[in-house]
């Protein structure tokens, strides 16, 4: 339940990033901050599409097994939780490669960034004692 | 008796979800809507800075913009081809309006230097502002996302307008115009500019992407505080 809940804040911080890079939120402008510095360059687009809607799809298919691993059917479910696990893993490792990107290359860090990769740990962390609580077999 | 724990447990668990998705939109909808902050005036004592820039109109004009852009970011790219046209069309053709460009080259656009020097080296024979519409319109196939060695694109571009391509070629190699796009940007710092594209009319800093109802409203104010007659003599409409 922890999860969906993570994932669902996680949406609506990729939800502002999306919109921020549309212009939608924001000045129609480029200026010297550290998001704006990560969101215009070139690492924030990711086959042709903003990092940002990428973040937005992530954080809805997690939500939505989150949500469907908290029902009745599915809640003793492994396979769920394994899903779960794939899941937050695979934000993590992309998140420690968007953070090394930050560090390393871009040379600015953007809050909301931080933030995402810090809701991806702690849905990591707890999809892994989900599963760990489960019975196997 | 038994599954009306789990069951409260659940309603529990969606009404969060839902309080959640509550907060979220309303913050999303608060800063989407929030009015955007006003112009802020120039402090009219600052100390002259070195860079003229590159004027389009006529010196005379009633009302003088001074844009700051950066030809490598997307929001100066798309005041450049949306907007600029009409800026051009009905107030600097009409000689109500001139506006001095200055290049604030922002750290996180790698080619944004290239594309400046490629300016100023158009500026010597003649074409700067034949340059900075190529740049413009054609941004996307020199920027940063697209190449990380643009010197190729700058000297076809200076072909393609017909531009003395050893001297271009000469004057691009050789960067000699650095010093001139540092005290461009130097100016920029002076006023305090923060972001690209931002425009200062009439003493005071619009910084952002301007639509031309929003800069024509701004004309108009500027105009209707000059004596009468230089309106009528440029013939305001």
């Amino acid at each position: 339940m922890v999860v969906a809940m993570i994932a669902l804040v996680g949406l609506f911080v990729a939800m502002y990033l999306w919109l921020y890079k549309l212009g939608v939120i924001g000045q129609l402008s480029c200026s010297i901050g550290s998001c704006e510095t990560v969101n215009t360059s070139k690492w924030a687009m990711l086959f042709g599409l903003p990092v940002a809607f990428w973040g937005v799809c992530y954080y809805v298919v997690t939500l939505v097994t989150a949500v469907v691993g908290t029902t009745e059917r599915f809640a003793a479910d492994r396979r769920m939780a394994l899903a779960l696990v794939l899941l937050s893993g695979g934000g993590v490792l992309f998140s420690g490669w968007l953070t090394y990107l930050e560090l390393a290359v871009i040379h600015a860090v953007c809050m909301y960034c931080v933030i995402s990769a810090v809701l991806v740990v702690v849905m990591f962390a707890l999809t892994v004692t989900d599963l760990r609580a489960l019975p196997r077999g | 008796m038994a599954r009306s724990k789990p069951r409260a447990s659940q309603q529990r668990f969606v009404f969060i979800l839902v309080a959640i998705a509550i907060v979220g939109a309303g913050a999303l909808g608060y800063v989407a809507t929030r009015p955007k902050p006003g112009p802020v005036a120039i402090d009219p004592n600052l100390p002259a800075g070195t860079a003229e820039g590159y004027l389009n109109g006529s010196p005379d004009a009633p009302v003088k913009i001074i844009e700051f852009a950066d030809f490598e970011c997307p929001a100066c790219g798309q005041w450049a081809t949306l907007t600029e046209p009409d800026v051009r069309a009905r107030l600097i053709k009409t000689g109500l309006v001139s506006i001095r460009f200055f290049v604030f080259p922002l750290p996180m656009h790698q080619n944004t230097w290239s594309a400046s020097n490629a300016a100023e080296c158009a500026a010597e024979q003649g074409k700067f502002w034949e340059m900075h519409d190529r740049l413009f319109y054609t941004q996307d196939l020199w920027n940063t996302q697209a190449t990380s060695s643009p010197d190729k694109k700058m000297k076809g571009y200076a072909q393609d307008l017909g531009l003395d391509a050893s001297k271009f070629e000469s004057c691009y190699d050789s960067q000699k115009h650095y010093p001139d796009i540092k005290a461009s940007a130097a100016e920029a710092e002076r006023l305090g500019v923060g972001e690209t594209p931002t425009f200062i009319i009439a003493g005071k800093k619009y910084p952002g992407n301007i639509p031309f109802d929003q800069i024509k409203k701004i004309v108009d104010e500027e105009l209707a505080k000059l004596p009468k007659a230089d309106t009528a003599k440029k013939g305001a409409k």
